[in-house]
């Protein structure tokens, strides 16, 4: 399973909210593959599920991926974090 | 925190600006002081949050400015600044109180700056230093572990 972080510029907000999530992770007992990226890189990754801020949802929109997306209010939140992942790995059955 | 240090190069405590603009040119121009960003990096900062939304604010009251390093960046570093008064985003109701802003010159080598500021939320340090006065607070309540 491969968990893909995007923000604007990929290397700050994207690159935070992806370590947030592996703590999270390690939490919850789950082991996938983290990245992180621009926007405009998003569409030529592979992952199963893409983690962004609220501010990118209708850039996404436009962008058409088919890619499962979570939309975050705040990407270093780790309770919101674990509260919109944790429907995502049940329904993968990862939990 | 290995690799970071928090000096009075880099640190502005209880800075005044009107606007989040404002705000980010302060922080942005220690990274130009600091030799570690071009005048051009903090244009780029300004200009990404234009574009993009306040997605800088990564946490309440917490932004980190940054930009792309083929706006500018020469080296990695990073500012810490705190807010007299706290400054608002278009398009975010809780007020920004504490930026840090860097420079990266690529997507994965600011490693160790990204795990200061992912700590420093995780810690809870970010309403505390909103409120501090002096630098060697700020060492008591970072290099307290």
């Amino acid at each position: 399973m491969k968990i893909l972080m995007v923000c604007g510029n990929g290397l700050g907000s994207s690159f935070a909210c992806q370590m947030t999530v592996e703590g999270v992770l390690k939490e919850l007992g789950v082991k996938a593959d983290l990245d992180h990226c621009d926007l405009s890189s998003a569409r030529s990754m592979k992952a199963d599920l893409i983690l962004s801020g609220k501010n990118f949802e209708s850039q996404f929109k436009n962008l058409a991926i088919e890619t499962p997306q979570i939309f975050l209010d705040r990407l270093v939140d780790k309770n919101e974090i674990r509260e919109k992942l944790t429907p995502f790995l049940k329904e993968k059955g990862l939990i | 925190m290995e690799g970071i240090v928090l000096n009075e190069k880099n640190v502005r405590l209880n800075v005044k600006a009107e606007t989040w603009e404002e705000a980010i040119r302060i922080g942005g121009q220690l990274l130009v002081d600091n030799g570690c960003a071009k005048p051009s990096y903090v244009d780029g900062i300004i200009r990404s949050v234009k574009e993009y939304g306040p997605y800088i604010i990564i946490s309440k009251g917490f932004a980190i400015p940054h930009t792309r390093p083929e706006d500018g960046a020469v080296k990695i570093g990073f500012s810490l600044i705190t807010l007299d008064k706290p400054v608002y985003f278009d398009g975010d109701e809780e007020p920004v109180k504490v930026m840090i802003c860097f420079a990266a010159t690529d997507s994965k080598t600011h490693l160790d700056i990204l795990k200061m500021i992912v700590e420093f939320v995780e810690k809870g340090y970010i309403e505390p230093i909103s409120s501090m006065h002096t630098l060697a607070e700020l060492h008591a309540l970072v290099d307290s572990e």
